[in-house]
């Protein structure tokens, strides 16, 4: 008590010169005493929500009740509760504010103090049982009224933070059992509302994107989330959308801080060393801020892409590259205002067809502004953040991967891009003139990308968990161009000197790695990869002249080969854990060892025949080629086969502990904006 | 219901065709559509001779008549009459859709006609001019017939009454004819002839209806305002039409607002067959041309005006009930009838200029891409090409096949269109929209019938071959149960021409000895896959179209549907066309036209020319849309491409010399060749570059960009004086100047020219009628016609002609002047 004195002193000697306590403080106190408030003044409720919300002093009191405190002022805080659901359908603005900011608060201080307890306690608490479930349907209905309604944008933002608050107030959200009022109460139609029109989606669709990514989450494993059934089922364009344009809007502002950033640091370079170091120092730094921020919309993304068949078109819906500053251009209301579920006539449509006619702006879609983001999340994976989100991206290019009208978008040879990839600046490389790269289809943005990691990662602290998504994602794609016959024409020679590198890696750190990692599964992956070349070649390669370099590659990096054949065959003799693991990777390096011990003695005499020491590459293609039909290859099962993705059981700690963190970001987000909501008050103020 | 009336003696017929001008005397619009109906005649047996006389025989009609009197002399009047109640009732038959009402609404006139007669006097008229849109012209000159009425026959009439009267004819005297009489009665006529053969007509018809004298244009009017009211897609066309064709005037000049107020009144909308205007109380749904005999509504008891009426009602409901989704009730709505597809064309129009503030042609490319794909939100709806032959609905726009075309500084691009193929698309229900992600749903079910016969068909179906059993997540049970019907056939069709490693990998899953494969093998098929596959072209984004435009039309059919969500339904069709925004059409919808005549006339003729006339939609004079060759590249592109000779290339494609395929392509170039070679020689054709011939997969050549012809020429520099372009190199593709093909080439462009020369008067019209108050660089001087004429050497022998075509022949093949101009387009524009 004392504690909440000196706090409420404080306030008075900030926030006002008053001596005496804020008249709403003195009603809050009213509450807290034992006896029912109306019984001194009938009006007290009315005249409570008239009053500006001091949120500190609320959640502080709260906070400092003990056990038996509660018990006895429990009626009061029902009663408070009970009020505040009934102010939220009062016409006067103000008191629906108040209403809300007092629910915040209610909640948040409940579950401060009560950490430990458990779910049904604080719903007593806070509601009494018997009336929870009415009460809680009452406050959702209003909110949905709110946020489906005519009502000003900062009241329906209000709501947005209300029920994000409701919805993090647990570190762990499957925890959270008013929730459970939330499932039964949906608000589903209401995000989806909001998502589907043009300014309330700029507005509140970032909240509204989040909230769903959040109720998604809850008790996903244990129970049937009713927002998980919905969401996997919605195919409503418009509102797919629009939550594709908010995920894109936030990647985009994300791609734009960081490129504003990297520009300033090369600035730097030039100035001064010292500068350069310290604006290093710093923007390393606000990076990562950002980058937690943005978990949850990957994670919205991620919910979308993996529950949403429908969401993969707009993975490539075309947008013009949005700019965050010049939003407005694209803001002019040109969807009409239509209920939920009508399609607007095609009449007005079509005159909406208009995108602003600007000749600076690059085509873009979701999809590659997130092969831009991913580049530049997977550069740094060391600390835990942004390992979390460079897995995540893995996560979702593999979904993707794995979806055939996906895979038929990116391997669509109209559509071109462009894409510019983040690459670390490396000293052993030059930075690549991405200027003159011809647009290609996206499928080479992705084998780009992972090529580019499997090249940047190999360190002692070996992310093997990305590895393998990496080298599965690959295997997928070229599943996909096998059985649709795909002839892309990428440049395979660089996956397979990554891959080959990547090898030699695993063989020069092998103590090392094999303590903490199975270390031939992902060997298996990548000699699984290039059997697929080897025996399916004539189905996805672009040229002979392809298959003649594969050849070509292998027989020149034949040491590599022929030490992990080594390495596999010695470990799989003794026995061992990694027996087993072992000696599959030797049965699958059966055809490589061909390849190699038949041309090798071929080229060989070449040599000597000609008298030449150093074959050119010319010399011993032709070698290659001239020696085909002597090989003889075992066909090797199941090559084309891979396992698909599936959340559970393995992802699911990922998943919860993801869930976790951005719970807990949210919540100190939501905090911060919540108190800034003076403005918004004021506004209302001179409204009404 | 017409159908017993029909026994009324043809003579009766007649007599309506002419009665109708001055009936549009006393209702005003009346007149249109009574021809076409039998039964309007009905009501005319009791006088006789007030339509035969109306032509009287002027001296100037005389003269006109010599032009085409082998025809007429020759003509009984009975077998005219003979001919033209067939006529009729072929038109009855044509019109014979239970849903049109014509047949009804046509009597109803015929109604008020003799309503009229009795004692109808000349007040109504007056009434009806306040009322609506007034046609004073026609008042005036039924009045001055009607003062010439005498009962003589003519020669005149006789050829009217005949069957060889044929609408190239009826254009014809309406163009020449000073006689308002003969005008008005041909304006009437117009009624009884094929809606597409009047159709062919059009530019001419409303080119004379802007630019002509009023009486012209009153004659034509009504026939103009009748079909307006029928059809939506006329309507556009005539708005269209009118708009181009109006630009070249004054603002200020009179006879500029006459065309710009048919174009407003149609676009007004106000001329619809439902019309909800409150001019009459007569039921709201009655069809076209009934407003005009309510003069006095009481007095209209005729029975039949009552069963239009319901007829109309119920099919209104009709669509009422089909109108299930939104979209189609609301575009079925009287005000929005004709705004989707002017805002469809719109929006096209937009995105050309907005592309063409882009610099290069990839990003003009991805912008397309991305602006279609707006587009496609809006679709399905009440929308069509203009340029497609049948009715259909619009459902989607495959977005990323959609190419920008090369030009220099204009973004004419290329688009493919879904659409529906439906009985009328002004009240077919619009199809409902289906979400793009439902292909996968679809995609196997389409694959069902004609299961994996084709090579295209490979990868579509070996989806499924691997890996999908571990897709229930994305497969829903009924896909799955369709695949599994579908694996057998796969197996067996797919073992003969295609790797058989698919397959192999799961059956050798089952047996567990090892199987061995040759490396060779695995090589050899990659080499001959990529050699059995069509040659393609390369990517370039400098010309983005030439792919596109190689693959063949067949296979790109089968690729867009299988990937489009609406591919699965009977009914689906692909269409394409160029998108054209900053050009003026106007000239090549006149070499359109003359192509279509000389195509016709050596059809007619049996003389085996081949020319290929592609459409073009004028909508305004800056803009418009070209239907696409389908199946042919420039030669320029080949030559790029291929980096080859014309006859090295014709034998990659089509096989060595003596090959079936390559003598059938050479056959067809000759053709061709000699087609386009006479239509570059009477139309002057010039600009013949290679990036202006196409090449088709037959090899047939078809020239396109009819931007230079007649009297315009670019630039003036001087080259290309010869006759046509004749290069070594197609000599090369005909087998040599020696040769064979090459003596049939100038035997066909002999043959050619006979045919054209026996039949020029038709050609000639259609050029001549264009000229009328036109700015067109093509119409330049004031001998354009006379040229054009002594172009077909009419006075020349057929042995002098012979002379004449192998002096052309030599003429073009020696003309350094064209290879010149190749030369220059090389160096000005890369074009080889």
């Amino acid at each position: 008590m004392a504690q909440v004195e000196k706090k409420a002193g404080l306030l008075r000697r900030t926030s006002s010169k008053k001596p005496l306590k804020e008249k709403v403080v003195l009603m809050y106190d009213e509450i807290f005493a034992k006896d029912n408030p109306t019984k001194t003044n009938p009006h007290f409720w009315d005249e409570l929500f008239l009053m500006k919300v001091n949120l500190e002093y609320l959640e502080a009191k709260l906070e400092s009740l003990d056990g038996e405190e509660v018990m006895k002022i429990q009626d009061n805080i029902n009663s408070l509760f009970h009020h505040c659901v009934q102010a939220l359908g009062e016409e006067h603005q103000i008191k629906v504010v108040n209403a809300l900011q007092t629910l915040c608060a209610l909640f948040r201080g409940v579950h401060q103090k009560n950490k430990s307890a458990s779910g049904f306690d604080i719903i007593n608490m806070l509601m009494g049982f018997d009336k929870a479930e009415h009460r809680m349907k009452d406050l959702m209905e209003s909110l949905n009224t709110l946020l489906c309604g005519e009502s000003s944008d900062s009241l329906k933002s209000l709501c947005l933070k209300l029920l994000l608050c409701l919805v993090t107030v647990t570190d762990n959200i499957s925890q959270n059992t008013i929730l459970e009022y939330v499932m039964i109460n949906s608000i589903f139609e209401a995000i989806l509302q909001i998502l589907s029109d043009v300014s309330s989606r700029r507005q509140h669709g970032y909240d509204a994107v989040v909230l769903l990514a959040l109720l998604v989450n809850y008790r996903k494993y244990e129970s049937v989330n009713p927002y998980i059934v919905k969401l996997s089922i919605l195919d409503d364009e418009p509102t797919l959308d629009g939550m594709g344009m908010v995920v894109h809007q936030a990647l985009t502002e994300y791609n734009r801080q960081y490129k504003d950033k990297e520009e300033e640091n090369q600035g730097g370079f030039f100035s001064t060393l010292t500068s350069m170091v310290g604006s290093m120092f710093i923007a390393d730094t606000d990076e990562k801020l950002s980058v937690q921020t943005n978990e949850a919309i990957l994670l919205a993304l991620y919910e979308a892409v993996h529950l949403n068949r429908n969401f993969i078109t707009v993975l490539a819906q075309s947008h013009p590259e949005i700019n965050m500053a010049t939003t407005p251009a694209i803001a002019a209301p040109t969807t009409p205002t239509t209920p939920l579920g009508t399609t607007p006539p095609s009449l007005d449509m079509m005159n909406s067809t208009e995108l602003p006619l600007d000749p600076n702006l690059q085509t873009s879609n979701l999809l590659i502004t997130f092969l831009k983001y991913s580049s530049i999340v997977m550069q740094d994976t060391k600390d835990e953040h942004r390992l979390n989100s460079a897995r995540l991206c893995l996560i979702i290019l593999t979904c993707i991967a794995e979806d055939q009208y996906a895979d038929a978008i990116l391997h669509d040879d109209n559509m071109n891009f462009r894409v510019n990839l983040h690459r670390m600046p490396m000293r052993h490389r030059k930075k690549a003139a991405d200027k003159n790269m011809p647009s290609r289809p996206l499928v080479c943005a992705v084998l780009d990308l992972m090529v580019e990691f499997i090249v940047t990662h190999m360190m002692k602290d070996f992310p093997m968990d990305l590895y393998l998504r990496c080298v599965q994602i690959i295997h997928k794609l070229i599943c996909y161009q096998k059985r649709s016959r795909i002839r892309l024409h990428y440049t395979w020679r660089e996956l397979w000197s990554a891959l080959i590198n990547l090898l030699k890696f695993l063989l020069s750190n092998e103590t090392v790695l094999l303590a903490k990692h199975n270390i031939f599964h992902l060997a298996l992956l990548v000699i699984n990869l290039f059997n697929m070349f080897i025996t399916y070649g004539d189905t996805f390669l672009p040229t002979p002249s392809s298959y003649d370099e594969l050849y070509y590659e292998i027989v020149r990096m034949h040491q590599v080969f022929d030490n992990l054949h080594c390495m596999v065959l010695r470990v799989s003799t003794n026995t061992g854990q990694w027996k087993e693991p072992a000696s599959k990777v030797t049965h699958a390096l059966v055809n490589i060892r061909a390849i190699i011990n038949h041309f090798n003695p071929k080229i060989e005499s070449y040599a000597a025949v000609n008298h030449i020491s150093q074959l050119s590459e010319d010399q011993v293609l032709e070698v290659v080629r001239s020696n085909y039909d002597t090989l003889t290859l075992k066909l090797q099962d199941g090559l084309d086969q891979f396992e698909r993705y599936s959340e559970q059981p393995k992802e699911a700690a990922f998943f919860k502990e993801l869930v976790r963190s951005i719970s807990l970001n949210v919540r100190k987000n939501v905090s911060l904006n919540t108190l800034s909501q003076d403005i918004l008050l004021k506004e209302f103020s001179s409204i009404s | 219901m017409g159908d017993t009336e029909l026994e009324l003696s043809p003579a009766q017929l007649e007599e309506d065709l002419q009665k109708s001008p001055s009936v549009s005397s006393t209702s005003t619009t009346s007149s249109f559509s009574l021809p076409s109906s039998p039964s309007s005649g009905l009501h005319h047996s009791d006088s006789p001779s007030t339509g035969d006389t109306l032509l009287t025989n002027s001296p100037t009609l005389d003269i006109i008549t010599e032009g085409v009197s082998e025809l007429s002399l020759v003509i009984d009047p009975e077998v005219a009459r003979k001919a033209c109640q067939e006529v009729l009732q072929k038109v009855k038959k044509q019109k014979g859709d239970p849903e049109n009402p014509d047949a009804s609404s046509d009597l109803v006139n015929g109604t008020a006609h003799t309503e009229l007669g009795d004692g109808g006097g000349t007040k109504p008229p007056k009434i009806r001019e306040e009322e609506e849109e007034p046609l004073p012209g026609s008042v005036k000159s039924a009045q001055r017939r009607q003062k010439n009425n005498s009962s003589k026959q003519s020669w005149l009439l006789r050829l009217f009454e005949s069957k060889l009267f044929d609408i190239s004819m009826a254009i014809s005297y309406l163009y020449n004819s000073k006689e308002p009489g003969v005008q008005a009665y041909i304006g009437n006529r117009l009624f009884s002839f094929r809606h597409d053969d009047v159709d062919f007509y059009l530019p001419q018809l409303l080119n004379m209806y802007i630019h002509m004298d009023e009486d012209v244009g009153d004659a034509i009017k009504p026939y103009v305002v009748h079909r307006c009211r029928q059809s939506i897609s006329f309507s556009l066309q005539c708005a269209w039409l009118l708009g181009a064709y109006s630009s070249d005037m004054h603002i200020s000049t009179q006879r500029h607002s006459r065309g710009t107020k048919l174009r407003k009144l149609i676009l007004s909308d106000e001329l619809k067959p439902a019309s909800h205007r409150a001019r009459r109380e007569l039921p709201p749904p009655t069809s076209h041309g009934l407003s005009d005999h309510g003069l006095s509504p009481s007095k209209r008891t005729h029975q039949r005006s009552k069963s239009d009426a319901t007829v109309s009602i119920s099919l209104s409901s009709n669509l009422k009930r089909t109108a299930s989704n939104p979209k189609v009730e609301n575009s079925q709505d009287e005000p929005v009838r004709l705004t989707p597809q002017r805002e469809f064309i719109k929006s096209l129009m937009g995105i050309g200029k907005r592309l063409a503030t882009l610099p290069t042609k990839e990003q003009k490319t991805l912008r397309l891409i991305s602006e279609l794909s707006l587009l496609n939100h809006k679709l399905p709806a009440r929308v069509w090409l203009p340029t497609a032959a049948f009715d259909h609905h619009v459902v989607r726009v495959p977005h990323t096949q959609a190419v920008v075309l090369n030009s220099k500084d204009k973004a004419p691009y290329l688009i493919y269109v879904e659409v529906l193929e439906c009985d009328n698309f002004e009240t077919s229900s619009v199809p409902v929209r289906i979400p793009e992600t439902r292909i996968r749903s679809t995609r196997s079910v389409e694959n069902l019938p004609d299961c994996g016969v084709t090579a295209e068909q490979r990868t579509g179906s070996f989806y499924a071959v691997s890996n999908y059993d571990n897709d229930d997540e994305a497969w829903s049970v009924d896909d799955i149960g369709e695949l599994q019907v579908e694996l057998p056939e796969i197996h067996t069709n797919s073992c003969d021409n295609i790797s058989q490693f698919s397959v192999d990998s799961i059956t050798s899953q089952e047996s567990k000895e090892p199987i061995y494969i040759a490396a060779g093998d695995i090589r050899r098929r990659l080499s001959e896959q990529l050699a059995h596959t069509p040659t393609t072209f390369r990517k370039d984004p400098e010309d983005p179209s030439a792919v596109a435009l190689k693959e063949p039309w067949q296979e790109k059919v089968h690729r867009i549907r299988e990937g489009s969500p609406y591919g699965h339904l009977p009914n689906w069709r692909l269409l394409s066309v160029i998108v054209k925004c900053g050009d003026d059409l106007r000239q090549e919808l006149l070499a359109f036209q003359v192509l279509k005549q000389l195509q016709t006339i050596w059809e007619q003729e049996r003389v085996p020319l081949w020319i290929k006339p592609y459409k073009i939609l004028v909508i305004s004079s800056d803009s418009g849309m070209i239907e696409p060759v389908v199946n042919a590249v420039s030669i320029h592109q080949v030559k790029k491409q291929s980096q080859l000779s014309l006859l090295d290339y014709f034998l990659q494609e089509h096989g060595s010399y003596n090959t079936e395929a390559f003598l059938t392509a050479q056959r067809n170039f000759v053709q061709s060749c000699a087609g386009y070679c006479l239509i570059c020689y009477l139309l002057q054709v010039k600009d013949r570059h290679n990036g202006n011939i196409l090449l088709d997969s037959e090899g047939h050549i078809i020239h396109i960009d009819f931007g230079f012809i007649l009297s315009s020429s670019p630039r003036n520099l001087g080259f290309e004086t010869s006759a046509f372009k004749l290069t070594s190199e197609f000599v090369d593709v005909m087998g040599g100047l020696d040769g064979d093909m090459f003596n049939y080439y100038k035997m066909l462009m002999l043959q050619g020219l006979i045919a054209a020369r026996k039949h020029m008067d038709k050609v000639v019209q259609i050029v001549e009628i264009m000229q009328q108050g036109s700015q067109l660089p093509c119409f330049h001087g004031s001998s354009t016609i006379r040229n054009l004429k002594e172009r077909f050497h009419m006075s020349l022998t057929e042995e002098q002609l012979q002379v004449l075509v192998e002096q052309m022949v030599d003429g073009s093949m020696r003309s350094i002047t064209t290879k010149l101009y190749d030369g220059f387009q090389y160096l000005t524009n890369g074009i080889m």
